[in-house]
């Protein structure tokens, strides 16, 4: 009975997927399922308009801005959090945590008139410094996961073998930490590559990322583009999931 | 010696620099880029234009704001019942028969948790929609013309519970699979039919997992704009709509913030009620 019911439920999660992928090779004009014949013509369009690749390519560089950003934050925030008790400890959890609980819309309310005072609506370091804040919890999550099961006494070993802190870090810490690190990576690039809402209000036309772009085309027209971005965006998903995937069983057998 | 290594207390990384110089940068970044912004918000929602509370009572006093946050109350209630429903089962198969469908069950959900929000609502739009598989099965059965199903309730229910159900499913997980087994093989050794093991075993100790899921899935739907704004009802219309609207089409800075505001004090609200039950440090697992 659980068993029919999880198969179901499995098959709801995945119907998407089902829907989209044969729509991008349809020639229909618009959302017609099932689609009446198959071409690449959208394929085609979306790799030659700028329209469609401006906004790709924003989004790449924001999300690689935003993911070098967020490391440079979280892995020594991780360090501190995992490793040291403290006063205010936990209030600093708090503020490090809070962008994970407050609301988009009030995020991205708040970026859009800070921003804005400051001249960096419609930039691409303003994204990338709204995003990076957003992005920090999540990296910091996935870091300290690792870090928590990392054994001090193997540095305190390297150093007492005669390594300074910082070899100690480079050639003991780090390798071992490493999957985990690329794993608060991949997720501050996704979470950065996939948000919406805040990037609507903020990116305007010069910063302008792929899911603004797919959201006012989705509202506006319903280009049948979208299928198509839609279908890459999976690729993307697997791609990524199969990098995490083996990040953690080479971190296995690493640990 | 070895002894002598195990008892200094300061970690090997302390070394580096004490805890507040390896938090500072992070800490510097989201006082100055993310809570100062907050911030002006809460300021803004009581200065701008004036010095007053109108624009609260403004929003408590309305009958079409009222409106609005009940909609957004019982859509996000809704919404968390139906995922808790869809993905209870869906989580058991995942932590009670582990194996190649667990791994497969765990793909699908992961799979679905990093799909992007507009993809997935884009899929709606297209299975729901005039054109769509579900009006072409009714056309092929000979039901004639399905209802409107597409720019409803109805529609913005369904996106929303599709995309929050990972998070639901993972929260539940994580608690699942901790059970020990063992638990509900005592329970069948000592007389327990499986379901009378599941109501008086399993499914207390689940109930931790239970109360992380809603809290998650009902403070994510309380602020949702991308899926009620492009498929969802225009009659209903969903808080964080209402303060794009504000901002967007009519620049009421002040009056979009205290909204924000309201909507932020709910979602503190939730997180008060869930700690009371299960304690802060539970929140982050």
């Amino acid at each position: 009975m659980a068993l029919l019911a999880a198969v179901v439920v499995a098959v709801f999660l995945v119907a998407p997927v089902f829907i989209v992928v044969p729509m991008s090779f349809s020639t229909a004009p618009s959302l017609q399922f099932p689609p009446p014949g198959y071409w690449l013509g959208y394929y085609r369009q979306y790799f030659t308009d700028p329209r469609w690749l401006y906004p790709t390519l924003n989004s790449f560089v924001i999300a690689a801005g935003t993911m070098g950003l967020t490391l440079a934050l979280a892995v020594p925030a991780a360090f501190a959090l995992v490793r040291h008790r403290f006063r205010g400890k936990t209030l600093a959890y708090l503020l490090l945590m809070s962008p994970m609980i407050i609301p988009l819309v009030v995020s991205a309310l708040a970026y859009y008139s800070f921003l804005g005072r400051l001249r960096l609506t419609g930039t691409h370091v303003g994204v990338v410094l709204a995003h990076t804040a957003l992005s920090v919890p999540i990296a910091l999550l996935a870091i300290t996961a690792t870090l928590k099961g990392l054994d001090p006494n193997l540095e305190r070993a390297a150093m007492s073998a005669g390594a300074g802190p910082i070899r100690a870090f480079w050639w003991v810490t780090f390798p071992v930490l490493r999957p985990g690190i690329l794993v608060g990576a991949l997720f501050a690039f996704l979470h950065s590559f996939d948000e919406t809402v805040v990037a609507l209000f903020i990116a305007g036309r010069a910063a302008s990322t792929l899911p603004k772009k797919m959201f006012e085309s989705i509202r506006l027209e319903t280009d049948p583009v979208i299928s198509v971005v839609s279908t890459l965006l999976f690729a993307l998903v697997l791609v990524g999931s199969l990098i995490a995937l083996l990040a953690r069983s080479r971190g296995r057998r690493a640990a | 010696m070895a002894g002598d290594l195990a008892a200094r207390p300061p970690a090997p990384a302390g070394r580096l620099g004490g805890p507040w110089l390896l938090l500072a940068p992070a800490i510097v970044f989201l006082a100055l880029v993310y809570a100062a912004p907050l911030g002006q918000v809460l300021v803004l929602s009581v200065t701008d234009p004036a010095v007053s509370l109108a624009h609260y009572r403004r929003v408590f006093t309305t009958p079409l704001y009222l409106t609005v946050l009940a909609t957004t109350f019982r859509t996000s209630l809704v919404v968390t019942l139906a995922c808790l429903a869809l993905g209870y089962p869906l989580a058991y198969a995942m932590a009670r028969r582990p194996g190649r469908l667990a791994v497969a069950l765990l793909a699908v959900v992961g799979m679905s948790f990093w799909t992007s929000f507009l993809v997935r609502t884009y899929a709606w739009m297209v299975i729901l929609g005039a054109k769509g598989p579900v009006a072409a099965l009714a056309h092929a059965l000979g039901l004639g013309r399905p209802p409107q199903l597409l720019f409803t309730t109805f529609s913005s229910t369904l996106g929303m519970t599709h995309i929050l159900l990972p998070y639901m499913v993972m929260a539940l997980y994580a608690v699942m699979k901790k059970i020990d087994p063992g638990h509900l093989r005592a329970a069948a050794s000592l007389g327990a039919r499986p379901l009378q093991g599941f109501r008086h075993v399993f499914l207390p100790l689940s109930l931790p997992g239970v109360v992380n899921g809603c809290l998650l899935v009902f403070t994510l739907c309380l602020g949702f704009y991308v899926t009620p704004a492009l498929i969802g009802s225009p009659r209903d219309m969903m808080i964080s709509q209402l303060i794009a609207q504000q901002v967007d089409e009519l620049l009421a800075w002040g009056f979009a913030s205290a909204l924000s505001v309201v909507l932020l004090a709910a979602t503190f609200a939730a997180i008060a009620v869930y700690t009371r039950v299960a304690g802060l440090d539970r929140l982050w697992g």
